[in-house]
């Protein structure tokens, strides 16, 4: 108790602005392996201590807006692309091109901010669950998949929100009237990504409708009975921004980080937690990304409809 | 207000430290819940005043309010802290109202019993009922049946939450029924009165402002929950304003002057629901004189001892063993798609909380140690409080009343937001945040509701004429205080104190919002196991800092049972 006490004290003293040493603030979407991995690599490997802050995407953004007034972060890695695009808009970001991004594809960077990896956005069935195997999208309307399929909520998770864009994107008639289809097989939108996923993992339900690979992966390399499918008619990837912050007090240091995690080190850090590495040149530890394909699309044009097509998709599950 | 504090300190001038503690008190409550509140009604009204900035001033109220499913969130709010608090009420009367009739040594085996769904996070709670009873859940593997269409109803999310708040009213109505003692309802069998008769003339109207008092921290409490509604409610469709706030949060783009919009109607049914149960304290604000503290023993029958020790029993397996067995049996799979077998269950992910890096006993230790101190600070801040509002009654206390409740009826979110935009501005020259002093500021304010509530609901049991009585006497305001409201109130401060205890040691909102870079306490390390998808390490984590904050708390308590005069 005492120390504590102690600790608290001399951590108050030590944070007033007066005292701040070098080092650098960076505020991370999970997975947590992977952030906390990365910040100890780079601290040993550059001597520049890494203050790491950990929640989800959309707590980051929220602790980045609350704290305008006196900005802390130096580096965000976001889980959702549209926030590095709404930031970017607003002016906040620094530009920085790193050397480490030249292997990455044109779509994953632009001169504000640039991909650290990527999730696709895929179906995940329970083989136990006697269903049969899907192999599109538009499968899970059948009346075979009733009652058993579960999606996350677009509302509440951005690679859902993504992923309906996408399809969106690419044929718009078709893509309101497969949801139309996934509400009247009376699909379960539960929440966020786990909401969905581990009901299908419980039994509850059979198949997930958008999961995100990597975590179905990560949940089959824990011995999970679970099966990921990316659907022939074309996935949608959803990236992970990073973005150095106008306001950093530590931008060399900043830049620095960014190349850490994009070079082959921090690269294969992103492999080992089976995300797809931004980089084509390091070898994936799932489908790469010669093997999946892609549904291109404007994702900045998405973002400025984003609260209309939620609203819509909202609509049409409610019915 | 200030000049009737002035003109009442001139009256008593004798008497200083009086006015002294009023101030003391408002200013730690203007400090700890004022400013981060004050904090969000402005940026509510200025949607960019985290950069200092006063420009589109009432720019987000309109867009916010014109949302077409808030009335149905809010009329679905209400409903269900209505029906939270009435079922909470239910359950929690007759076993108080029993707990006064038991031995004592029984009935404390039995509160400490109680005092586990505080330990237990809403959305922990709630996934161990969905584990249990879902379709393929563990009740469907050992029984054959499932109760998934009850569980996803309006009635099942109100029973969920109604067995894990009812432990609130069910020790401030014991408390209370204690100080009233049994002489009242005794004389009352002499002249014939039935039992019921005995309990709704004579008991109830004596307890009542302690119970409005803890009905309205479970109102609010209930209005306020997040993790239930979230997790249960968005099964059948069913969305309350604390989840409409929380989406405002979760997902790009976040809306933080919409979300503190939201906040703000919560704030205003608070205040309502306030002012109601002033209303009703008013009318029937209780003057016991003579209380018995240490009451004599009934004589019961065989059957009516074994009736209660069912009754308590029944009520315990639903609110503790049953959540606690779905946690256990969570924590203890191998996979969640192998099911119960005897092959997918082992000590693993227990066993594995405690090797490798030591994060796990680092946060349960921050936890411990911040939920600790909480107790400390918020029992003597709400000594303070109730000291203020209930003895002093300036003007003032009203408003201090008031404020010490608003903590509950916000979401914690918006609070973190309302700490982050008090605390991290470059003119304080030295500031909590970032550090770990944020989250015990975070707690404090949170958690200062409970016992402000309990305290003063005590403290106004406690008859004026006590302290009357001891100045007569001669004694000093401060002798008043420590000789004779101290040891009184000991009791309720303890259980206070292990209440802000144990729900501070589970804190999630605020913690993950506000949490120094590299420090996690027990929410967020359970957080992020859910987050990777490791569902039995985080059930494991919760689990274990259940058991190790409930042995505290029975540690505490027997402390008590020792202490009590």
């Amino acid at each position: 108790m005492k120390k504590l006490f102690a600790a608290l004290t001399v951590g108050m003293v030590l944070a007033t602005p007066a005292f701040a040493t070098d080092h650098l603030v960076v505020y991370s979407a999970g997975p947590k392996p992977l952030s906390s991995g990365l910040a100890k690599a780079f601290e040993a490997k550059t001597g520049i201590k890494v203050d790491l802050f950990e929640a989800t995407a959309g707590k980051i953004m929220a602790r980045y807006e609350a704290e305008k007034a006196n900005p802390q972060v130096d580096v965000i890695i976001s889980a959702a692309w549209a926030d590095a695009i709404s930031l970017d808009q607003a002016g906040e970001l620094l530009p920085y091109h790193s050397a480490n991004a030249a292997n990455v594809p044109a779509a994953l960077q632009t001169p504000n901010y640039v991909a650290q990896g990527a999730a696709a956005l895929a179906i995940a069935y329970n083989p136990k669950s006697g269903l049969p195997a899907p192999t599109r999208w538009s499968d899970l309307t059948q009346p075979t998949y009733k009652d058993q399929v579960t999606m996350p909520d677009p509302a509440k998770s951005g690679s859902s929100l993504t992923l309906v864009q996408g399809l969106v994107a690419k044929d718009e008639t078709a893509a309101w009237k497969l949801f139309e289809g996934l509400a009247a097989n009376q699909t379960l939108v539960p929440g966020p990504n786990n909401a969905a996923m581990n009901p299908v993992l419980q039994g509850a339900k059979g198949v997930v409708f958008g999961a995100v690979d990597y975590l179905v992966i990560g949940a089959k390399a824990k011995g999970e009975s679970i099966e990921v499918v990316y659907p022939k008619d074309g996935t949608v990837l959803a990236p992970r921004p990073m973005m150095i912050i106008k306001t950093s007090q530590h931008q060399e240091a900043a830049k620095q980080f960014i190349d850490f995690a994009l070079s082959e080190e921090g690269q294969k850090r992103v492999a080992d937690e089976f995300i797809l590495p931004a980089r084509t040149d390091i070898q994936a530890k799932r489908p790469g990304w010669n093997d999946l394909s892609i549904i291109d699309f404007n994702e900045a044009a998405a973002a400025a409809s984003a609260a209309a097509t939620k609203a819509k998709f909202a609509a049409i599950m409610m019915k | 207000m200030f000049q009737l504090v002035l003109s009442q300190w001139q009256t008593q001038r004798s008497r200083w430290l009086a006015p002294a503690l009023l101030w003391l008190a408002i200013v730690l409550l203007v400090v700890i819940v004022g400013l981060p509140v004050l904090a969000i009604l402005l940026y509510a009204l200025f949607p960019h005043i985290n950069e200092w900035s006063l420009a589109e001033p009432f720019s987000a109220l309109l867009p916010t309010l014109a949302d077409g499913q808030l009335l149905s969130a809010t009329v679905n709010s209400l409903r269900l802290s209505a029906a939270v608090t009435l079922l909470s009420c239910l359950l929690a009367l007759p076993l108080a109202y029993q707990r006064n009739r038991m031995s004592d040594r029984s009935g404390r085996w039995w509160d400490a019993l109680l005092m586990v769904p505080f330990l237990i996070p809403p959305y922990i709670g709630s996934m161990a009922w969905m584990q249990l009873l879902q379709v393929k859940g563990f009740s469907e593997q050992l029984l054959g049946f499932n109760l998934a269409p009850y569980l996803y109803s309006f009635p099942g999310i109100v029973s969920v939450m109604a067995l894990h708040l009812f432990p609130m009213i069910y020790f401030a109505a014991s408390n209370a029924l204690r100080v009233v003692g049994h002489r009242y309802g005794d004389v009352a069998r002499v002249f014939g009165a039935q039992p019921w008769q005995i309990f709704s003339c004579i008991y109830l109207p004596l307890v009542l402002p302690s119970l409005v008092s803890s009905c309205l921290i479970v109102f609010i409490l209930s209005i306020e929950e997040f993790g239930t509604p979230e997790i249960l409610g968005n099964r059948f469709g069913f969305h309350v304003i604390v989840t409409a706030i929380h989406d405002k949060f979760s997902d790009w783009p976040i809306d933080l002057p919409g979300a503190s919009v939201l906040s703000l109607i919560l704030i205003i049914i608070a205040l309502a629901a306030y002012l109601l149960q002033r209303h009703i304290s008013e009318r029937f604000s209780a003057n016991l004189d003579q209380q018995v503290v240490n009451p004599p023993p009934l004589r019961r029958s065989l059957l009516a001892r074994t009736l209660t020790q069912l009754l308590f029993a029944m009520v315990a397996m639903l609110a503790v063993v049953l959540p606690l067995l779905s946690i256990c049996l969570s924590a203890l799979m191998n996979t969640l798609s192998g099911g119960l077998h005897w092959r997918n269950l082992s000590l693993q992910p227990l066993l594995r909380l405690f090797d490798g890096d030591g994060d796990a006993w680092a946060a349960m230790s921050t936890s411990l140690s911040l939920a600790l101190m909480a107790a400390c600070c918020t029992v003597l801040i709400a000594l303070l409080v109730a000291f203020a509002v209930v003895r002093l009654r300036a003007r003032a206390t009203v408003l201090l009343d008031f404020l010490s409740i608003l903590p509950n009826a916000i979401p914690g979110m918006a609070i973190a937001v309302g700490l982050i935009l008090t605390w991290n501005q470059r003119f304080w020259p030295l500031t909590p945040y970032n550090t770990s002093l944020i989250l015990l500021l975070a707690y404090v304010c949170l958690m200062l509701p409970y016992p402000i509530r309990m305290l003063s609901a005590a403290l106004c049991q406690l008859p004026r004429s006590l302290d009357d009585a001891a100045y007569i006497s001669g004694a000093s305001e401060l002798t008043v205080i420590c000789r004779i409201l101290a040891p009184l109130l000991a009791p309720v401060a303890l259980a206070a104190g292990f209440i802000v205890f144990a729900i501070s040691t589970r804190e999630l909102v605020s913690s993950i919002m506000l949490a120094p870079p590299g420090v996690e306490t027990v929410a967020t390390y359970v957080f992020h196991q859910f987050d990777q998808g490791s569902i039995n390490a985080g059930m494991a984590m919760s689990l274990v800092t259940i058991l190790v904050s409930g042995s505290i708390i029975v540690c505490g308590q027997r402390l008590q049972g020792r202490v009590r005069p």
